[in-house]
């Protein structure tokens, strides 16, 4: 019964496996949130410590619902909202030396520190939603499950976020 | 709602080849195309995961869930234990206790204060422990003998009658009619109908049928505590029934019974030689059928 559960989530090797699936999903979803790494990592750091403190009245099926739980839970007080910086991955740009000519290169270029730009100017709802699916692969199912709402709000919110992406990119010279 | 938010569904490669179609026709659709491949190759700067994993791992798991768990735990057990004990203690103290003695078996048990009791075979006697040193009350059916030890009255009750006594050793026999008490040591008082009759030691008294007979004995012990019966004056039938008890057989008579009274003992631990003494006695014959099943004849 209870004991099982202890000595699962409590276990070094379970907790550690739960930790590398999960760490940067979560930390990722907090720097989303706040646009600050620091802050994202350390808030995840306490996640986790509150989660192996608690391992013992946490089975680990319920850990993910409960690191989620106080990442959703938590905030900044101190310190203001950034803006969320991100980058490119640098190896993504073989196909266009090769077949287009440098207009078209800068052209893309162009465009691509626009979308960085609108990325950062949105709302931090659909931003959230949208880097974790764009950067993080997830499902609308999960998305929708770690950030407690419904898979409905999750393709509200991408929907939105798109369309907000594409007027802005307009509108960045 | 806002196109069932199309955007998301083709984002999830989850539109129609028609809706697709459409979109694919739209002015916007090479912009959404740039964003969803661009925003594709977004990534995050990393960071070092192992040393937030020591970090965490440094720390102490608490573990006050688990003292609650166990106290909870302990106090289940904690409030089982005061449960079970109490009602152990009512049932003990509470309850009218029972002791029997089978056919053909004798059991001998001590009450609250020490006093001994021997039950003779198909006897029962109920009481109560609780408050026993300032109640001693008894209920007899059939026949038991008694060491009591000294302290209030002691009390016997039977169908018949009353005894009551104030530490002493005595045989109380009620069966059917039959209501015997003989005292061994100290005094008896019996009480029968509206009779009140006191008895020292060696004395005895049978009630049958509302006539009285007093009887002296000699004995330090009622003769079935040492494997006999003792008779005195007594019924053909009423033998035959202590045999059968005793024993734990059945006893079939095919003759009329006679009237004459029996005087004298008779084993309880051998059967061959109580049913010779019965068989010669009133000039019968005994008959074992199966083990447990004796005719006796008419010679």
């Amino acid at each position: 019964m209870a004991t099982d559960s202890i000595s699962e989530t409590c276990n070094e090797l379970v907790f550690s496996s739960f930790f590398k699936a999960h760490i940067k999903p979560l930390r990722n979803f907090l720097f989303y949130k706040y646009g600050n790494e620091d802050q994202a990592e350390d808030l995840t750091q306490e996640a986790f410590i509150k989660l192996w403190q608690n391992c013992a009245s946490v089975p680990i099926e319920k850990a993910k619902s409960y690191i989620y739980t106080i990442a959703n839970n938590s905030s900044l007080n101190e310190i203001k909202h950034k803006k969320v910086v991100l980058q490119y991955e640098k190896q993504h740009s073989g196909l266009d030396k090769t077949n287009e000519n440098p207009e078209f290169i800068l052209e893309e270029k162009q465009f691509k520190t626009k979308l960085l730009k609108s990325i950062e100017d949105l709302n931090e709802t659909q931003r959230v939603a949208f880097l974790m699916h764009r950067i993080d692969g997830k499902k609308y199912s999960e998305i929708a499950e770690e950030l407690n709402i419904s898979v409905k709000a999750v393709e509200k919110r991408m929907h939105l976020a798109l369309v907000e992406l594409r007027k802005k990119i307009d509108f960045i010279k | 709602m806002e196109k069932n938010y199309n955007l998301a569904k083709w984002l999830n490669n989850k539109m129609t080849k028609a809706e697709l179609a459409d979109f694919e026709a739209s002015p916007d659709f090479e912009k959404y195309e740039k964003i969803k491949n661009y925003s594709a190759q977004l990534k995050v700067a990393d960071f070092d995961e192992n040393s937030i994993l020591e970090n965490v791992i440094k720390h102490k798991k608490t573990t006050p869930k688990v003292i609650s768990i166990y106290r909870n735990w302990m106090y289940k057990v904690a409030a089982v234990l005061v449960v079970g004990l109490s009602m152990t203690f009512l049932i003990q103290n509470f309850v009218t206790e029972t002791q029997y003695a089978l056919n053909g078996k004798k059991t001998t048990f001590s009450l609250p204060d020490n006093s001994e009791v021997v039950l003779n075979s198909g006897s029962e006697i109920k009481f109560k422990k609780w408050n026993w040193d300032n109640n001693r009350t008894l209920k007899l059916n059939g026949e038991a003998y008694f060491k009591v030890a000294k302290g209030k009255r002691f009390e016997v009750e039977t169908n018949l009658g009353k005894v009551a006594v104030l530490g002493t050793q005595f045989n109380v026999k009620a069966r059917k009619n039959r209501f015997d008490i003989t005292c061994f040591e100290g005094r008896v008082k019996v009480n029968y109908k509206d009779k009140e009759i006191i008895l020292t030691h060696g004395q005895s008294v049978t009630f049958e049928d509302g006539s009285q007979l007093n009887t002296l004995v000699t004995n330090q012990n009622p003769e079935w505590i040492v494997n006999q019966i003792a008779f005195n004056k007594e019924h053909l039938r009423n033998i035959l029934d202590e045999i059968q008890r005793q024993y734990n057989v059945s006893i079939d008579v095919k003759t009329k019974y006679q009237d004459e009274l029996f005087t004298g003992k008779i084993p309880t631990d051998n059967l061959d030689i109580a049913l010779k003494i019965i068989a010669s006695t009133y000039h019968l014959e005994s008959i074992k059928t199966e083990s447990n099943k004796i005719i006796f004849e008419g010679k």
